[in-house]
């Protein structure tokens, strides 16, 4: 068996290019027009067929922070209005903006009271159990009766 | 005839420097063992082009100058489209695992993920070793080798006649080994041909 070591195999290495007994150049053609193919068909994918998240479709996600309500036992919600977040900033070293960001933040802790369910208002539900007793007809007293009766006459 | 007489008819001889060497027509040629036929996969481009259309033999060679003349001659791996492979196969042995001399064989195979930039020289090192007939120490037990190009990286595979001479193929893995630079930790995996339709066939031999 004829054996060569790469060592001698480099040696063998004609110094010029020899020809070959193939086209050469037609096959490096080919292989220039499939890549250019390639490019123009990765080109078209990437314009129209680009993976979206499936769950956003393309829209950015803002996270909304949602307003705490607490509710008493009375039915009463207290709306709490949502911290502010600062904005992070870049400030030179002694600014003014400085000393402001290092002063403690204040915020305003003014709740606002709603009456909720407003769907009971509309509603031939009451919204509150205690309007039931106020809006009681009451049977006790009678105005008219109240204007014709005698009571008055004896107070004048 | 004197002394004086020989010298002056020595120096009168018309010695011809020129030899068969120096035609410049005569080229040496270093005959390889076997003749070789480089194969190239076209990635296809169209649906309708099967693996018989792009599976195409390039050229063959006999010899150490042919193979150099045409390893210049070509674009390096790292140049290829993707899906492209190139086979380097003895005699007219089809880089196919249906090929009768295939069937009962295998391959040694690595895998380089990523951009691999050396691949253009490790491919080099592949085909030489096996052109020279130094990876195999016995006989030839190789029938080619490939390598594809894919967008992940490149895989290299050493194809062999038989699957089942452990001690035989241990030798050409290990070599093969060296041949690619691999160190301890890389493994190179021995899948018979056998195993080629099964969806996810196990290597047989592991290096």
């Amino acid at each position: 068996m004829i054996r060569y070591t790469e060592e001698e195999l480099f040696q063998l290495k004609p110094v010029s290019d020899l020809p070959v007994n193939f086209d050469a150049e037609e096959f490096r053609a080919i292989i220039d027009k499939v890549k250019e193919i390639q490019e123009l068909q990765e080109e078209e994918y990437q314009q129209f067929h680009r993976r979206r998240s499936s769950h956003h479709h393309g829209r950015p996600k803002i996270k909304h922070l949602k307003p705490k309500i607490t509710t008493d036992a009375d039915g009463w919600s207290t709306f709490e209005a949502p911290v502010v977040r600062r904005k992070s900033t870049v400030v030179g070293a002694g600014s003014d903006d400085e000393v402001a960001v290092k002063e403690p933040v204040v915020i305003a802790q003014e709740t606002l009271k709603v009456k909720p369910n407003n769907k009971n208002i509309a509603s031939t539900r009451p919204a509150d159990t205690r309007d039931i007793v106020a809006d009681k007809p009451t049977m006790n007293f009678n105005a008219f009766a109240a204007l014709e009766s005698d009571e008055e006459d004896v107070e004048d | 005839m004197s002394v004086e007489e020989v010298t002056q008819k020595t120096e009168d001889l018309n010695i011809n420097e020129s030899t068969v060497l120096s035609d410049k027509d005569f080229q040496l040629k270093h005959p390889l063992n076997t003749k070789w036929t480089l194969w190239y996969t076209k990635p296809p481009v169209d649906k309708s082009e099967s693996w018989s259309d792009l599976l195409r033999p390039v050229t063959s060679f006999k010899t150490v100058e042919e193979f150099w003349a045409i390893h210049n001659a070509i674009p390096k791996p790292r140049y290829l489209p993707f899906k492209s492979d190139y086979h380097l196969f003895r005699e007219d042995i089809r880089p196919e695992w249906e090929d009768p001399t295939n069937a009962q064989g295998g391959k040694w195979t690595y895998q380089f993920k990523g951009k691999t930039p050396e691949i253009d020289d490790l491919w080099m090192r592949s085909l030489l070793a096996v052109i020279g007939e130094t990876i195999d120490e016995d006989d030839s037990e190789i029938n080619g080798v490939v390598t594809n190009v894919r967008k992940n990286g490149y895989k290299i595979a050493i194809w062999t006649k038989s699957a089942d001479n452990k001690e035989a193929l241990t030798r050409i893995g290990s070599k093969f080994k060296t041949v690619l630079k691999l160190g301890e930790e890389a493994q190179l995996e021995f899948f018979p041909h056998s195993t080629a339709s099964e969806k996810h066939p196990q290597p047989s031999l592991v290096l």
